[in-house]
């Protein structure tokens, strides 16, 4: 073929497709307009909206058999030989920590170990696992913590989330490692898996509750739940990953199986693996915030308890306790992590300095750990360098001051959303009749991410329906989607900085790991001091914290741009502008698309926490039922709807994903 | 000298060999058992694709290596060197044939046999060096010792000494990251020789290093055989490597052995087209012996030029040639073979470098 002739063909293939993305853009504008139209004819027609406080048959039957389950704790053989055991046994190993730490041991009224010997044992732990600085980070945390009065919560927090990871690490390394061995045990595993990354935390609550009962035992196992997948997934991924080269070697040297295992693999996989403990570790502490709503005890507590009665200084001062508990976690395990991966040869007299450090340092533990125990000011947190109340007060003033002098920033931005988009939005989604938005959803479905993503669409927003609570959920779905499209258009922006420019980099990184590394629930307190108890509260909250995701997701995609295509394209005389949205954005579309399905997990995942300050929808149900149990039918099936629509929204931008990589190839 | 360039035939198993590998093969794809001694065995590589699904990356081997030799294994890379070496192994299970190692056939031992095999027998260097990132140069090496159950004290003995065999004095506590390509590679054979293996095998073990640092390893190699007088089976891409360190070489093509051979032998009698365009850019005065151009005397000629082996490199031969005023005579046994002149040399000379005969 001669050249003229195969650049006609390029062109005209080019021409088609982008006739046909043209098409496809109008039917959906179409679908869009209908789907107006009749909203508009139809309004109010067949919405389901149902009343808080009343049932459907489907929750009655939910709230039936909750009711049978909750009777038959003492007398099944399910709950006697299988959950209260279970329960017994999460039970008391986590009270035996706190039983160190946190709560009064024994005829005593202080913990086997005051605030000086706790302080001490982690930085000697922290010493001997990473460096000495940050050892004084990691007790200068845990100080912060105690300074703002809140030494006893987060010591149970501290217990609670060591308890969880102790026993999700017994159950996910060695899962992840066979996981990692076994193409079978991985395929056995790995929906579960795909599962819990898009479950959003609130999810796990009501069900638990209900068969482990409220409190602790049911909070651990929830947070383990939750965070067992992480350990598996790391940990599999880094067996996997590893080179082939010493693992052939070592088989061609006569290693038995258990030999290549013990003596190579996860040798090598030790570093990746750490980084699993570290990521569990986070998660653990994360969901044992949110883990207050059923009865976990620690600093979820007061953050609960302040946004019930919108103390909005109570809730940063354990906020912020919560935030130096996460550094502390978070930069101590990393550490770890970096000196686990070194391999290289130690010089004897450094050793030997090592060793002095480390027997010093255990000295001065132990000294500490004995005076904790016999005197007071080194039991108790002394009360003259708890400064709580003062930064409490200091930040509802500044909350106070800004709500009435930024009026203007804060609440005219709040309108301008939720008049102009959430508003208008929500009531298409939920004040049409359920049919007409089912069907326009997977029109727009169709021609989105084909016809697989349509009749998933379809499915999943009729099994909603059938829960009885396609109201509340469209609710919770349009707050997602005015979430999502903000947070895309903040994360492009942001993420093309990041990407483009390593100085931005630099300033961002901090920022990115820190809002990567902190609960969902510590961002309720500063948006709820900011925008009230409103729909638009839960949007920020969302906003917040799937901002940092997405913003590395995008600028990961720009900068894995190869540097010839750019190069080329300004060779070629583009301006920067040119640059970016015509290179550097077309070419790391599969990131923006992983970008978006991320930020639209993420933001779910929280949007449904913000139902606790006045954010209604699904969220509101799943917490309002832990309180009254004629609702708890109504709430596990919000827990069920929040799980439904979660896979809608992950499929669809999945589905859209693989279908713009397939036009991308063909 | 036609004789060893087929392969030796089924059931003619040489009781003295190294290793006697015979009708080796290995198909992947569905139904591989089926495909070897069935009609598809016969089939090119795309016929065999086409109607079977399956790819023959090995098919129909046997060689024998006799004890002390170095036998070269060549070809470009898809051509089935590197699976046909992991078969010998078994990292890679052939799927059917037979190899025998010192008269005990490997295919047929046990899991624990094989494991036993591994850490005593047979030992192998691979292009990228597989050391243990997390292991320091002394635990690499003793690593078979280890798993083998030989007592801390006993393995880091036997580690010492080949430490200083291949030169790696000195480096005994540093990690594998520390130290460059080619001090990888020598721990790479040391780790292969701790275990004093009946045979070691090499998967093209310098590829991966630069050109100066590959000529330093391949005289290694040639020093530590003529001092051990190890068994080796080399699989090279790089035929001026093979030529230099191989007593035999093979050449693969399309996972099948189209020729065997002295360097000698392929240079001068290459089997087909293929060979011939391997050993085109081979200087045959590095190669052949003065055999090869040894000519009747003619009457005219002088005969009191001097004597020289009938074994000589011609490439070696040349000064004395030169120097000599008169036909060299080649000598076998004391009887005369044939003379030789500078012309012969010359002549031969022009004809390297490609389109020749």
């Amino acid at each position: 073929m001669s050249q003229a002739a195969s650049e006609a063909g390029t062109a005209s293939l080019l021409e088609r497709a982008k006739g046909l993305l043209r098409r496809r853009g109008i039917l959906i504008v179409l679908v869009l307009l209908a789907w107006i139209a009749l909203g508009a004819v139809l309004k109010g027609v067949n919405t389901l909206a149902l009343p808080t406080s009343e049932n459907t048959p489907f929750t009655s039957v939910l709230r039936e058999a909750a009711a049978s389950i909750r009777g038959n704790r003492t007398e099944s053989p399910a709950f006697v030989y299988f959950f209260n055991p279970i329960r017994a046994f999460v039970e008391s190993f986590i009270e035996l920590i706190r039983a160190v730490i946190s709560l009064p041991s024994g005829d005593d009224i202080i913990p086997a170990v005051g605030w000086l010997g706790v302080v001490a044992i982690i930085g000697f732990v922290v010493f001997a696992t990473s460096t000495w600085r940050t050892s004084l980070l990691a007790m200068g945390m845990l100080l912060l913590c105690g300074v703002l009065g809140m030494w006893t919560f987060t010591m149970d927090t501290l217990a609670m989330t060591l308890g969880a990871v102790v026993l999700s690490l017994a159950i996910g390394l060695p899962l992840g490692v066979w996981a990692g061995l076994s193409d079978r045990v991985l395929a056995f595993l790995r929906p579960g898996l795909d599962l819990a990354q898009i479950l959003p935390t609130l999810v796990y609550l009501a069900p638990l509750a209900l068969f482990f009962l409220i409190g602790t035992a049911a909070a651990t196992i929830a947070t383990m739940i939750y965070s067992i997948p992480i350990a598996i997934r790391i940990t599999s991924h880094a067996i996997r990953s590893l080179n082939a080269g010493p693992i052939e070697a070592a088989t061609s040297m006569g290693s038995t199986r258990w030999q290549l295992l013990t003596k190579v693999q996860l040798p090598m996989a030790k570093r990746t693996i750490a980084l699993g403990v570290n990521q569990t570790m986070m998660a653990a502490l994360s969901f044992v915030v949110i883990a207050a709503l059923i009865g976990a005890p620690g600093l979820g507590k007061p953050v609960v308890e302040a946004l019930i009665i919108r103390d909005v200084g109570d809730g940063v001062v354990a906020g912020l306790a919560v935030v130096f508990l996460a550094i502390m976690l978070d930069r101590a395990t990393t550490a770890a992590v970096v000196r686990t991966g070194n391999f290289v040869h130690e010089s004897g007299s450094a050793r030997i300095r090592r060793r002095v450090g480390l027997g010093a340092a255990f000295t001065g533990a132990m000294v500490a750990v004995v005076l904790s125990r016999y005197e007071l000011w080194a039991a108790v947190f002394p009360e003259q360098l708890i400064i709580g109340e003062s930064v409490s007060s200091a930040t509802s003033a500044a909350a106070e001051w800004i709500t009435t002098n930024l009026y203007f920033l804060t609440t005219g931005f709040r309108e301008v959303v939720t008049v102009g988009f959430l508003n208008p939005l929500e009531s298409l989604l939920s004040n049409t009749p359920w049919y007409v938005t089912i069907i326009a959803i997977s029109l727009i479905g169709a021609l989105i991410g084909g016809r697989k993503a349509a009749a998933i669409a379809l499915v999943l927003l009729g099994l909603i329906v059938l829960t009885g609570l396609w109201n509340d959920t469209m609710v919770t779905l349009a707050q997602v989607l005015i979430a999502t499209v903000i947070v895309m258009l903040v994360g492009v922006v942001v993420g093309v900085l990041v990407g483009r420019s390593p100085r931005v980099e630099r300033i961002m990184k901090p920022v990115l790991d820190a809002g990567q590394t902190l609960p969902a629930f510590v961002y309720l307190v500063p948006v709820l001091a900011l925008f009230g108890p409103t729909r638009f509260a839960a949007i920020a909250c969302g906003f917040f914290y799937a901002a940092p995701i997405v913003v590395r997701v995008v600028a990961d995609g720009v900068r894995d741009v190869p540097s010839s295509m750019v190069e080329a394209a300004t060779a070629a005389g583009s301006t920067k502008m040119q640059i970016i949205t015509k290179v550097q954005l077309p070419a790391s579309k599969r990131s923006l698309m992983l970008g978006a399905n991320q930020g639209l997990i993420f933001v779910l995942a929280v949007v449904v926490i913000g139902g606790f300050v006045g954010a209604g929808g699904l969220g509101y149900l799943v917490i309002v039922g832990q309180s009254k149990p004629e609702l708890q039918g109504k709430s596990l099936a919000a827990g069920l709807a929040i799980l439904l629509l979660g896979v809608v929204l992950d499929r669809m931008a999945q589905a859209g994903a693989e279908r713009r990589r397939e036009q991308g190839s063909a | 000298m036609t004789a060893s360039v087929l392969a030796p035939a089924e059931g003619d198993v040489a009781q003295n060999s190294a290793i006697s590998v015979r009708s080796l093969w290995k198909v992947f794809g569905p139904k591989a058992d089926t495909v070897a001694g069935s009609p598809a065995a016969d089939l090119s590589r795309s016929e065999l694709l086409a109607t079977t699904g399956c790819v023959a990356a090995v098919r129909d081997v046997s060689f024998d290596v006799a004890p002390g030799e170095v036998f070269v294994v060549m070809g470009l890379s898809g051509s089935g060197k590197s699976t046909l070496v992991r078969c010998l192994t078994r990292l890679i299970e052939p799927t059917s044939g037979s190899v025998l190692l010192a008269g005990e056939d490997v295919l047929k031992a046990s899991p624990a046999r094989l494991r036993e095999l591994r850490r005593t027998s047979f030992s192998m260097v691979f292009q990228h060096f597989g050391l243990l990132p997390h292991r320091k140069v002394i635990d690499n090496i003793a690593y078979s010792l280890e798993v083998n159950g030989v007592k801390r004290d006993a393995r880091y003995r036997r580690a010492n000494e080949v430490i200083e065999l291949v030169g790696l004095d000195g480096y005994a506590n540093h990690y594998p990251e520390q130290l460059s390509g080619g001090m990888q590679q020598r721990v790479g054979l040391a780790r292969a020789l701790a275990v004093d293996p009946q045979v070691m095998f090499l998967d093209e073990p310098f590829s991966a290093l630069d050109p100066l640092i590959r000529r330093d390893m391949q005289a290694e190699v040639i020093r530590l055989h003529r001092d051990l007088g190890k068994t080796m089976v080399f699989i090279t891409h790089d035929l001026s490597e093979a030529m230099k360190l191989g007593d035999r070489i093979a050449i693969m093509r399309d996972g099948a052995v189209v020729q065997m051979g002295t360097p000698e032998e392929l240079v001068a009698n290459p089997a087909d087209d293929y060979v011939t365009d391997f050993i085109r850019d081979i200087p045959k005065s590095h190669v052949l012996t003065v055999r090869a151009i040894a000519r009747p005397l003619r009457p005219e000629e002088d005969s009191t030029g001097p004597e020289i082996d009938v074994t000589t490199i011609i490439r070696a031969a040349t000064p004395v040639i030169i120097g000599a005023g008169s036909p060299v005579k080649v000598m076998e046994a004391g009887a005369l073979v044939g003379v030789v002149t500078s012309d012969d040399v010359l002549r031969l000379i022009g004809t390297d470098g490609g389109d020749s005969q």
